[in-house]
C-alpha cells in the first residue's frame, strides 16, 4: 500500500514545493520600478484643459483649479534599491528612490527640492502601476501638480 | 532448501486444497514418488484424523447458545457517543490519509495567510499611502479621494519663501 502511495505523495509534494517557490518569487522584489512623472500647470485663470491628461481628469479633479496643462512627462527605470532624479520645471529637482515591494505594492522615497531647498521629503507606497499626486508649489502664475506613477518591470 | 524440505513445508497447504493447481499437481506426484515425503504426509494425515475426530466428539458437548447470547448482546449494546467518535477518528487516521492531510493542511494554511495580501484576495488597498512626510516647516493637507482611489499631497506654499507667485498659488490652492 505504502508502495503504492509513495508516488503520488511524492507527485504532490513536488508540485505543492513548486506552487510555494512559485508564490515566494511572486511576492520578492523586482528588478527595476519604471517610474513616470509627469508635471502640469494648473491655473484658475482659464477653463483650459490639455487633453494629453485625459487619462487623469478625474483625478485632477478633486483639486478644484480650472485650468490643467501638461509640462513634460519624464519616464525612467529605477533599479531595484536605487534612486534616479527627475528634472522638474521651475529649477526643481525630485528623486525618487524604490524602497520595497509588498503586497503588490511599491515603497518610493521622494525628495522634491527647489535648487538646495528641500520642499518636502515623504515615503510613500503606491499599487504596483498606480500613482500619487503631490502639488503645491508656485509656477508661473498657478500650481504645479506631479503625478508620480510606478510600475515593477 | 532441498525440493523435499521444500514440499514438505507444502504439504499440509496441499491437503488443505489451498495450493494452486499447478502446485498441487507438483506436490502429489513427488509425495507419490518420495519415501521421506510420503511419510511426512501420513503423519500430516494422521494428525489431522486425530484432531478431526477429537473436535467432532468435543463439539456435541459444547453449548454455543450462551457464545451466541453474547455475540448478540454486543451487537445491539448501546455504545458511549465519545467511544463511537473515537473510533471513527480512529478509523480516518490510518497512515495514508495522515500523508495526504499533512501537506493539504499546509496549503489550506498557506492559502489562508497568503489571501488577505494578493491583488484579488481581500483587504489589498488600491489607494497610495503616505508612511512618512517631512515639509520643513511648511503646511501640508492629504487627500484621498474615493472615486478614483487617488491620493493627493498638497504642499502650501511658505509666505515667505519658495519665491514665484506666491499669492496665487495660495490663492488657486485647492479647496478639498
Amino acid at each position: 500500500m505504502w508502495k503504492k502511495l509513495r508516488n503520488p505523495v511524492l507527485l504532490f509534494s513536488l508540485v505543492f514545493v513548486s506552487a510555494a517557490s512559485w508564490l515566494h518569487a511572486a511576492e520578492s522584489a523586482p528588478q527595476s520600478v519604471q517610474v513616470t512623472v509627469r508635471s502640469i500647470l494648473a491655473g484658475s485663470k482659464s477653463d483650459e484643459f490639455d487633453p494629453k491628461l485625459k487619462s487623469i481628469e478625474q483625478q485632477l479633479k478633486p483639486l478644484k483649479h480650472r485650468s490643467y496643462r501638461a509640462l513634460k512627462d519624464e519616464t525612467q527605470t529605477i533599479p531595484w534599491q536605487g534612486s534616479k532624479a527627475f528634472e522638474i520645471p521651475g529649477g526643481r529637482s525630485l528623486t525618487i528612490a524604490t524602497q520595497e515591494f509588498q503586497n503588490e505594492r511599491i515603497g518610493l522615497k521622494i525628495r522634491l527640492t527647489q535648487g538646495d531647498k528641500p520642499l518636502i521629503d515623504t515615503t510613500v507606497k503606491i499599487p504596483n502601476r498606480g500613482n500619487i499626486i503631490l502639488g503645491g508649489p508656485a509656477h508661473e502664475g498657478g500650481s504645479l501638480i506631479l503625478s508620480i506613477s510606478a510600475a515593477t518591470q | 532448501m532441498s525440493q523435499c524440505d521444500a514440499i514438505q513445508e507444502s504439504i499440509g497447504r496441499w491437503l488443505d486444497g489451498e495450493l494452486k493447481a499447478t502446485d498441487s499437481e507438483a506436490v502429489r506426484s513427488h509425495v507419490e514418488g518420495c519415501l521421506a515425503c510420503g511419510a511426512a504426509r501420513q503423519r500430516l494425515e494422521k494428525i489431522q484424523t486425530t484432531l478431526g475426530g477429537l473436535l467432532r466428539a468435543q463439539a456435541s458437548q459444547l453449548e454455543f447458545a450462551p457464545f451466541w447470547r453474547e455475540v448478540r448482546r454486543r451487537i445491539d449494546e448501546k455504545r458511549p457517543w465519545h467511544e463511537e467518535l473515537i473510533e471513527r477518528v480512529q478509523s480516518q487516521l490510518t497512515a495514508p490519509r495522515l500523508a495526504w492531510a499533512v501537506p493539504a493542511a499546509i496549503i489550506l494554511a498557506l492559502g489562508f495567510i497568503s489571501y488577505a495580501k494578493w491583488p484579488l484576495g481581500g483587504q489589498v488597498s488600491n489607494y497610495a499611502s503616505v508612511e512618512s512626510i517631512d515639509t520643513h516647516g511648511r503646511s501640508v493637507a492629504l487627500l484621498r479621494e474615493d472615486e478614483t482611489k487617488t491620493t493627493i499631497i498638497w504642499l502650501y506654499q511658505d509666505p515667505e519663501g519658495d519665491n514665484e507667485n506666491v499669492e496665487e498659488a495660495t490663492k488657486s490652492g485647492p479647496a478639498f
